[in-house]
């Protein structure tokens, strides 16, 4: 078959594995005969051709280099072969094949050290494909030994992914559990390291992604992109790209879990039995499960069959001792589930032996291991919905199962970090246990469409744990926790948090001192599991305000904690003050308020006086006299300089003195690296707010966005009148791009709007964005409420 | 087509050699050049003393590639060769009439 029609035929049937076998016949012709050529006439002593690694285990995907190993009798023989060679290879090229070769002797290929582990990997699968035989056979099977390379070059290269299948754009060659992962079972098999697994569907599934990756990339491209996963999804007629990345993690899970317990086994082995004895962990075996090398096994082989509820005390003991389970262990759970299954059908309620697993010191491994076995599903089958589920939003990094995993770990790992507000508050918070299983539930109802999740999952939830027999106390405190989880989220992004209203809202919402306590640390959770790096000190800092007002409101506090500075001190500093609003005095201390003074003074010589500053982020403060754009102006410089606008607010007294601050993050670290950029950065402020340079000019400095059609089709505009006593609310969700805060800001200002803040919330390529705005000092009527939204909306959409 | 023009700090030389071969990029020539950036690119009189300029150590990559690969090449460069400090270097971009192969004439993008 030519190239083509392999392509045609595996387009047409999806059948990778004939695919890359055929692939391999055709290239096994076209590399003998030019072998038979340029090499077998010219060349006069013992010589063997090769094939080894992919091509060598006739897995040849449609773009893979080829491996080719030229074996000669010693190093004598190179020079005699040096010009044939080069003419053999020129006519593989000539050929459009991608070649990988190289010449070796026997010597070489048997000889294993670290420096050559590569090539005898390689030649785990080999096979000749011309030449002399008894040369080839010359090459023995590499020793066991070659297992400790293999071990050491996968944990390499699981580390360079962060140890974790979940990336959203995985590597299907190279990423834990792709298939380099089964290529590794295979060679430790092959060397007498375990036995050969039951890999199950995953491999039909990885072969074919490859196969449509290398044909849709032309290339040895393994990257399952965004891109690719939307081309694939529609050509195998998935029911949508999230779905096929649903199969493709349920195939990578299962290669990755038998990856690492075959290393860890492979670790242990190699482990003197000495050390075994002198192994501490050993001494926390009881009456039904022994430890032995820090893993744990059962005592018994026949307890499971007469007492399957022993699963739930095994449990117990992994939350207890924080110890993994032992390979052997986890098969026997797995082959006893539907024993266990039914066990639990007779024994409910089992509400109160689950929940004693929950209050051990190491319950997030508990949970994880219970996932892993399936055992958390046996408890509750309505978490079976969340497995392997992916919701793609571009910033999501985990599947569901994951997200609310990572969740539990990162709010019980709280307890071990020191001089932490959160940690305090994790560690003081007798109700943990309950918040993991509120956080077990929270997302479970994201597989159902339509309704809004949290009212599913709410659902799902009581059902479930009325089941199993919670009580009537623990079932509100979970019910409200699914219920309002989203609540802090919402109010940090999208809500002045210096403005009382929010404060007695939230307050209002969460009614008392232990539950909020138990929604921050949930929040805490929530937002850390989305990916490693969405809890940003800015965030975070956001989140402890939250909670510290709300404390404060629910104590009534509020009041006597945060007095208002007086307007006090010389006539100049009250003639500055004279009409700046309540929220001014509310958000500033009399340090800030004297500063602001100072860069007024400054302002008087030149317009515009300019001051920056790091503390969690960067802080700009801008003081001018009022002018068209200014706010607009100061947003696009900014953007123009890479930074990310977090918060921005705006007052202005009666004198017409404007005072704009801008919190924004630096994510190149640019004024960090470079000390003199925060000059430039000031420099150019100025500058523009003098009409020296445009906005225009500055924004050519950032790359293009490419516009994305469907994420601007789906951008949301609206406004609200009632979240505030003072301002109207409007709110955007639209694709993020260099320049649309200075659009946005630029439409409300040219229709008489006054930005009073603006807080942004980016999330991946997604902008989310409230801006607070008035009218001659007072909020919007609906009438104009509507029209100027209607007007940020065209910008919103990218009109 | 399109040919990259990179030029880079020297110990970054293998980061961006190992991050266009993990992108499929093989054909590259890289050359050890001299030269200075804009800021220290002009020679001033400074109180009555010349100032002068030093020529840095950098490395040049140079490449030819197909048009549609042209953006996942420049993150990938930029990407490597970013250390976020002054002088980490510059990429410019040109547009390429023909490639040829000299051994047997092949024309364009199944040249590169």
């Amino acid at each position: 078959m030519t190239e083509q029609e392999i392509r045609y035929q595996f387009f047409l049937t999806r059948d990778a594995t004939k695919a890359i076998a055929s692939r391999t016949l055709r290239v096994d012709d076209l590399v003998r005969h030019a072998w038979e050529q340029q090499m077998a006439p010219a060349v006069k002593g013992p010589i063997a051709l090769l094939a080894v690694g992919g091509y060598g285990r006739r897995e040849l995907f449609p773009c893979s280099d080829i491996d080719l190993l030229i074996l000669t009798p010693d190093q004598n023989s190179l020079a005699a072969i040096k010009e044939p060679l080069s003419l053999f290879l020129r006519d593989l090229w000539d050929q459009n094949l991608r070649i990988s070769q190289s010449v070796h002797d026997p010597l070489d290929c048997n000889q294993i050290d670290s420096s050559n582990a590569e090539l005898a990997v390689s030649l785990l699968d080999r096979r000749l494909l011309a030449g002399d035989e008894s040369l080839f056979r010359k090459i023995r099977d590499p020793r066991p030994d070659l297992g400790r390379n293999i071990v050491e070059l996968t944990k390499a290269r699981h580390s360079q992914f962060n140890n974790t299948i979940y990336h959203l754009e995985p590597n299907v060659k190279d990423s834990p559990g792709g298939l380099r992962d089964l290529q590794v079972l295979r060679w430790l098999s092959k060397l007498g390291a375990g036995d050969q697994d039951d890999l199950g569907d995953g491999i039909p599934v990885l072969f074919e992604i490859r196969c449509f990756l290398h044909y849709l990339a032309g290339r040895d491209d393994n990257k399952f992109s965004f891109d690719r996963q939307d081309e694939i999804a529609e050509l195998i007629g998935a029911a949508s790209p999230e779905d096929l990345m649903r199969q493709y993690y349920r195939a990578v899970r299962g290669i990755a879990r038998l990856a690492n317990r075959r290393l860890e086994r492979f670790e242990a082995k190699r482990s003197s039995l000495f050390s075994q004895f002198r192994d501490r962990t050993a001494r926390l075996s009881n009456s039904e499960f022994s430890v032995l090398h820090g893993t744990v096994f059962f005592r018994s082989t026949l307890a499971l069959e007469s007492d399957p509820g022993i699963i739930l005390r095994l449990y117990d003991f992994v939350g207890r001792h924080g110890l993994p389970l032992a390979t052997d262990t986890c098969d026997r759970v797995e082959r006893s589930i539907d024993g266990f299954k039914a066990w639990v059908g007779k024994n409910q309620p089992v509400w109160g032996a689950f929940l004693e697993i929950l209050q051990q010191p190491h319950a997030a491994k508990a949970v994880r291991a219970m996932h892993e076995s399936h055992v958390l599903e046996v408890i509750f089958p309505e978490l079976l919905e969340m497995d392997a589920l992916v919701i793609r939003d571009f910033y999501h990094r985990y599947t569901v199962d994951e997200h609310t995993l990572v969740a539990i770990e990162t709010v019980l790992g709280l307890r071990d970090q020191k001089d932490d507000g959160f940690a305090e508050l994790a560690l003081e918070t007798p109700d943990l246990d309950l918040l993991i299983v509120a956080l077990l539930f929270h997302d479970v109802g994201k597989a159902a469409p339509g309704e809004g999740h949290t009212v599913v999952s709410q659902r799902i939830a009581e059902s479930a744990l009325k089941r199993t027999g919670i009580g009537e106390r623990e079932l509100g405190v979970v019910c409200f926790l699914i219920g309002a989880h989203l609540e802090l989220s919402a109010a940090m992004n999208g809500r002045d948090l210096s403005d009382p209203t929010t404060i007695r809202d939230v307050a209002a919402k969460t009614a008392t001192m232990e539950r909020l306590k138990l929604l921050t640390l949930l929040t805490y959770g929530d937002i850390s599991a989305v990916n490693p790096a969405a809890m940003t000190p800015w965030r975070r800092q956001l989140l402890w305000k939250l909670y510290t007002e709300t404390y404060a409101e629910l104590t009534r506090e509020l009041t006597a904690r945060t007095p208002l500075p007086e307007v006090h001190g010389n006539a100049e500093r009250r003639h500055f003050l004279t009409g700046l609003p309540p929220r001014y005095f509310r958000t500033h201390t009399n340090a800030e308020i004297d500063e602001h003074l100072k860069l007024e003074h400054e302002a008087r010589g030149q317009g515009v006086a300019v001051s920056l500053v790091k503390s969690t982020a960067w802080v700009l403060t801008v003081v001018a006299g009022d002018r068209r754009f200014l706010f607009a102006s100061i947003a696009a410089t900014l953007s123009s300089f890479g930074f990310n606008i977090l918060k921005a607010e705006a007052f202005s007294n009666a004198h017409g003195t404007v005072i704009d601050t801008f919190t924004f993050a630096d994510p190149a670290r640019n004024l960090e690296l470079n000390p003199d950029e925060a000059k430039q950065v000031t420099r150019t402020i100025v500058r523009v707010l003098n009409g020296e340079i445009t906005v225009d000019h500055l924004m050519t400095r950032r790359p293009q966005v490419k516009p994305d059609m469907r994420a601007l089709a789906a951008a949301r505009t609206t406004f609200d009148n009632q979240a505030s006593p003072s301002a109207t609310l409007i709110e955007l969700v639209t694709q993020d791009r260099p320049g649309l805060l200075y659009d946005v800001a630029a439409r409300i200002s040219e229709r008489g709007g006054n930005i009073e803040v603006v807080l942004v919330d980016t999330e991946a390529k997604k902008a989310i964005d409230v801006f607070y705005v008035t009218k001659g000092g007072v909020k919007l009527s609906d009438e104009e409420a509507r029209e100027l939204t209607a007007a940020v909306s065209e910008v919103a959409r990218g009109l | 087509m399109k040919k990259i023009e990179a030029i880079v700090q020297p110990f970054k030389m293998e980061e961006v050699k190992e991050a266009l071969k993990g992108i499929g990029i093989d054909g590259i020539t890289i050359s050890e050049v001299r030269g200075h950036g804009r800021q220290k690119g002009h020679k001033e009189v400074y109180r009555g003393q010349e100032y002068n300029v030093d020529l840095l150590p950098k490395v040049k990559f140079e490449l030819v590639i197909s048009d549609s690969r042209l953006n996942e090449v420049l993150d990938t460069i930029t990407a490597a060769a970013r250390s976020g400090k002054i002088g980490d270097g510059k990429i410019f971009v040109f547009d390429v009439a023909e490639v040829i192969r000299i051994r047997n004439g092949d024309r364009g993008e199944l040249a590169i």
